[in-house]
């Protein structure tokens, strides 16, 4: 299990990398390598030039703005899960990590990194599309923003053009009166969701849900943004919530869940409903406890 | 050092139709690529020791050559100055496949008119029935008969440290070095001196540090026979390490299926049981695998105690990765019989652990001839199951279980216990040699053929060495793993390396210290038979203030008038009972989640008897360690094939193995009850874990679910897998 060859940059800013991702043949970004090595050492991708981006300052930093909290794309998942003020700020994320794979993985993996593999199993791409957040992204031709209900077209497949990397994620901040969880079925702790829900809720003085995003994973070829059972439960109270017709709305839409020697794609309907139903109850009792 | 790596076959199943190496040849770096044509004309002689020349050899071409056999079949091996480039050059080595239909599925098998190999008939690699006649009237009688049929997924031995070695070839002396990572230096040397024609005294095997072997490193494999072969085309040692996807492709598969029927009278004793069994035999399996499927059968009425029994097995060739041996490989008779035994508690109402009182063996029944002629000895079975029922309060769990349904949580319980044949006297693992020397200093030395793949026998040998010679463990080193210093043995197979090193020493030990003695009284001018030797020192028990040192004695033995004597002695121990009997039961409780299939091991007890512990750490990490991969095999690892033969898991993203996270703690009661008949009275302990806790896993699972009238046919236990029971209900 070895690489093919590859020539292997380590450019020191945004502009270099951005240069030598649009000058050089066949080129890749490498953040935490945790998906893109072992791809490369089972040969089952080729690059000509790899373009290191840890050595780039400007993409180590996260911070908290006005409303959002804005990652850079080398800082590490456990950078963030570690950072208390962060878990504050946009503790859906904070909830989604322990699910990436295992700490010493967190250690090199990037939050930006799992986003723009964009595999649909993932936990953080679905926390992107549940809170409806950013994505920044830049080349020699400028600067741009992609929101997330835009950026995952496919299996493995973003709206990323030729030449452009991602600079970083915002995240919304959550309101005071919210709560949030993410479940999910996986074979053992750390694996790719079989089918899992990423659920952030708000609520009301009076404990009704007044706006919430919620996402499934593993179900399809990307994130799915499940607004129907967004519209199911605004209004409603943990107390007169009906949680069967919640799991049927957060699979109502999919036609085109996964089939595969984990679970058949019904099985995967019926895992998803269930998630999903749970996700949905423990934000909510959270946001109202 | 050159370095190797294997072009292996895409598909299950195709004729070759050219190979051309060219291109790769051509790749700066490369020093050469050899292919069947090349090399499979050069073997002189290849059988297994494990089971000697006269048993029917099955095919075993070192690459493949006119057919590929299984995904992952090796028809080439590139040979350049980095691994790097060897990988490139794999590439560029154009096969011209023609794909043929595979033979995958085990019961297809048998009826398929494609044939893995010529001339072998019905996919049949071995077979082997008993008469059944004389149970008829048995089961005509029976108040109650249950059949059940039980599948066992492929799942493989994944040791951490994959197979590999480096051979160098000394064309100077005609001699052979290898570093293996084997669990038999000595067999490998044997075996490769027959497979070269290369004299044994020419060829040095070491095997330092290997990690894990599970039974998948007991014989070489053909990649290993290509290295070996490919050494003398070299002039540079050459190095071959497996990476990971290459060892669960190619490596290994054990895939079994039983049909199991039992008849019981109207108080729930086993009258009759049968099991006709189907073995996976792959592609290539080594060695002979009628060995492993034979004890299936014969081992199969385990701990109970009914006297009528019959089997039937049959190996089948299939376009699938060999099978070779792995921890416990009859382990199917357990999983069989146990699941067999919970779905008969069900099937005519009576408590599991009651079934079993009536059934099993105490130790006041042994010896007991089983149904198939096996005589059991010194052994606790309905001991160890009354242990750990109490270790695990059987009794507050049903209640517990009671109430949780109340509430919707499905909490199960599963019982499994075995008997298994530790220890073999087979001719090849019926004796083993120790060479244990006190060198000048006093310090000592133990040398054993070793073969520890992390299996603690330099910690055991040190300590019965310390015992026997009755010096601090401090003192003592030991040297295994090179067959160009240490005295013959068989390496560590079948949990034989606990009782043979312990003979080995015992039997050394004792020339040994009447060596002391001799040296010692000479010293001290009084009579061999007055000297005590014990706690590091010689002396005369009258007067212990003249005591000598180990370090005084050896000085003595090495520069004294007595100096020819040195102060060492070798020797071998020979096992004479057919085999040491260990036992256990499990115990193991979940929770199931029967809206997701997830399920939760609560907790997990093993009781078990392998006789007086040498190291209850040793035992303990032995045990865990098996309980582990059988709780892998219940719930997650699946070596998986789709229908034309293309494997699903091929990294560790896909085969499941469990993490420190999906195992509990696991519960050790030792009821050390019964010594064995060897030396100290100790037992194998090396695979039972494996064998015993499948089956307990599955019971469990099948117990959480048995108010949906679930019957569970087939592992592993995933969440898809039991959504499906459960939504079928009793359909099963």
């Amino acid at each position: 299990m070895k690489a093919a060859p590859f020539d292997y940059h380590r450019p020191e800013t945004i502009d270099d990398a951005a240069d030598m991702l649009g000058a050089l043949p066949d080129a890749r970004v490498l953040a935490g390598g945790q998906s893109l090595v072992p791809m490369l050492n089972l040969r089952l991708a080729y690059f000509d030039n790899l373009i290191d981006i840890r050595g780039i300052r400007e993409l180590s930093m996260a911070s908290t703005l006005s409303d959002t909290v804005r990652i850079g794309a080398s800082v590490t998942q456990a950078e963030v899960e570690l950072n208390s003020d962060l878990a504050r700020s946009v503790p859906l994320v904070a909830r989604a990590l322990p699910f990436v794979g295992h700490f010493p993985l967190r250690n090199r993996g990037t939050v930006c990194g799992s986003i723009a593999h964009a595999d649909p199993a993932a936990e953080l791409p679905a926390v992107l599309v549940a809170l409806g957040g950013t994505v920044e992204v830049t080349s020699t031709s400028g600067r741009r923003e992609i929101p997330a209900g835009e950026f995952f077209l496919g299996t493995w497949w973003t709206a990323l053009k030729e030449g452009e990397l991602v600079e970083a994620v915002r995240f919304p901040i959550a309101g005071d009166r919210s709560g949030c969880a993410v479940r999910e079925v996986a074979r053992r702790h750390g694996d790719f969701a079989i089918a899992g829900s990423a659920v952030h809720v708000e609520v009301d003085d009076a404990g009704c849900v007044a706006h919430s995003g919620i996402a499934m994973f593993g179900v399809a070829s990307t994130p799915v943004h499940a607004r129907e059972v967004e519209e199911l439960i605004r209004g409603a109270r943990l107390g007169d919530l009906d949680i069967e017709a919640v799991g049927a709305a957060a699979v109502a839409g999919l036609d085109d869940i996964p089939d595969d020697s984990n679970a058949s794609s019904l099985e995967r309907r019926t895992l998803a409903a269930v998630v999903a139903r749970r996700a949905v109850v423990d934000a909510l009792s959270e946001a109202t406890r | 050092m050159l370095h190797a790596c294997f072009v292996r076959s895409p598909l299950a199943r195709a004729r070759i139709a050219s190979v051309d190496v060219e291109k790769a040849c051509a790749v700066a770096g490369v020093r050469g690529v050899l292919t069947g044509a090349d090399i499979n004309g050069e073997v002189v002689d290849l059988w297994y020791s494990q089971v000697g020349p006269d048993v029917p050899r099955t095919p075993l071409p070192p690459l493949a050559e006119g057919e590929v056999r299984f995904a992952g079949d090796p028809v080439a091996l590139v040979v350049a100055d980095d691994r790097y480039v060897a990988e490139d050059a794999a590439e560029l080595v154009a096969v011209d496949y023609e794909p043929l239909d595979a033979v995958v599925d085990l019961h297809a098998a048998l009826d398929s008119d494609s044939l893995v190999h010529e001339g072998w008939a019905g996919n049949v690699c071995a077979e082997l029935a008993t008469p059944t006649d004389h149970l008829a009237e048995a089961f005509a009688n029976a108040a109650h008969v249950v059949e059940t049929e039980i599948h066992q997924q492929a799942y493989v031995a994944c040791p951490l440290e994959t197979r590999g070695l480096v051979v160098e070839w000394s064309p100077a002396d005609g001699s052979l070095s290898v570093w293996a990572s084997s669990q038999s230096p000595h067999d490998f040397r044997q075996f490769a001196s027959r497979l070269l024609g290369v004299a044994e005294h020419k060829i040095r095997v070491i095997c330092q540090d290997t990690g894990g072997g599970f039974g998948q490193k007991i014989n070489a494999h053909r990649e290993d026979i290509v290295l070996l072969l490919a050494a003398r085309h070299f002039p540079a040692p050459l190095k071959y390490i497996e990476d990971r996807r290459e060892n669960l492709m190619a490596s290994s598969s054990r895939r079994e299926s039983g049909r199991v029927r039992m008849a019981l009278n109207a108080e729930g004793v086993v009258q009759a049981a049968t099991i006709d069994h189907l073995s996976n035999a792959g592609a290539y399996p080594i060695p002979y695998p009628l060995i492993s499927s034979a004890a299936v059968g014969a081992i199969f009425p385990g701990p109970l105690k009914y006297q009528l029994g019959a089997f039937s097995t049959k190996c089948v060739f299939t376009n699938t990765p060999g099978l070779t041996a792995y921890r416990g490989p009859w382990e199917f008779e357990t999983l069989a019989r146990e699941v067999s035994l919970d779905a008969a508690a069900r099937q005519i109402g009576v408590d599991p652990a009651e079934l079993r009182r009536r059934n099993m063996l105490s130790r006041h029944d042994l010896p007991h001839t089983n149904a198939l002629g096996m005589t059991l000895t010194d052994m606790t079975p309905l001991e160890t199951l009354e242990l750990a029922l109490e270790a695990v309060e059987y009794e507050v769990f049903r209640q517990e279980q009671d109430e949780a349904r109340a509430q919707g949580r499905y909490l199960g319980i599963g019982i499994s216990s075995y008997v298994e044949p530790t220890t073999t006297n087979m001719p090849h693992h019926g004796s083993e040699g120790a060479t244990i020397r006190v060198e000048p200093s006093g310090t000592v030395n133990v040398y054993l053929a070793g073969g520890s793949a992390g299996n603690s026998l330099e910690t055991t040998a040190i300590q019965l060495t310390a015992d026997a010679l009755d010096v601090d463990v401090g003192v003592v080193n030991t040297v295994q793993g090179d067959t160009a210093l240490t005295p013959f043995g068989s390496g560590t197979a079948g949990s034989r390396s606990g009782s043979m090193v312990a003979g080995a020493i015992r039997e050394t030990a004792a020339i040994l210290r009447n060596r002391i003695a001799e040296v010692a009284a000479d010293a001290l001018g009084v009579r061999a038979e007055v000297i005590e030797v014990a706690g590091g020192s010689a002396f005369v028990e009258a007067n212990p203030i003249n005591a000598l040192t180990l370090a005084e004695v050896a000085h003595h033995a090495y520069f004294g008038k007595d100096a020819a004597g040195g102060l060492e002695a070798s020797a071998r121990y020979h096992t004479q009972a057919p085999n040491l009997w260990a036992n256990a039961s499990h115990i193991c409780t979940v929770e199931v989640d029967i809206e997701t299939g997830l399920v939760r091991i609560l907790r997990y007890v093993v009781a078990e008897d392998c006789g007086p512990m040498i190291n209850p750490n040793v035992v303990e990490g032995q045990i865990a360690g098996g309980v582990v991969q059988g709780i892998g095999g219940a719930l997650l690892e699946h070596f998986e094939w789709d229908v034309d033969g293309n494997p699903l898991a091929t990294t560790f993203v896909d085969y499941l193995l469990p993490s420190t996270t999906d195992v509990p703690i696991i519960e050790y009661l030792h009821m050390e009850g019964s010594p064995g008949p060897g030396p100290g009275g100790f037992k194998g302990v090396g695979e039972g874990g494996a064998i015993g806790a499948p089956a307990a896993v599955a019971n469990a699972v099948a117990d959480a679910l048995s108010p949906f009238g679930v019957e569970l046919r087939e592992l592993p236990l995933s969440p898809a897998t039991l959504l499906r029971h459960l939504a079928d209900g009793g359909a099963g």
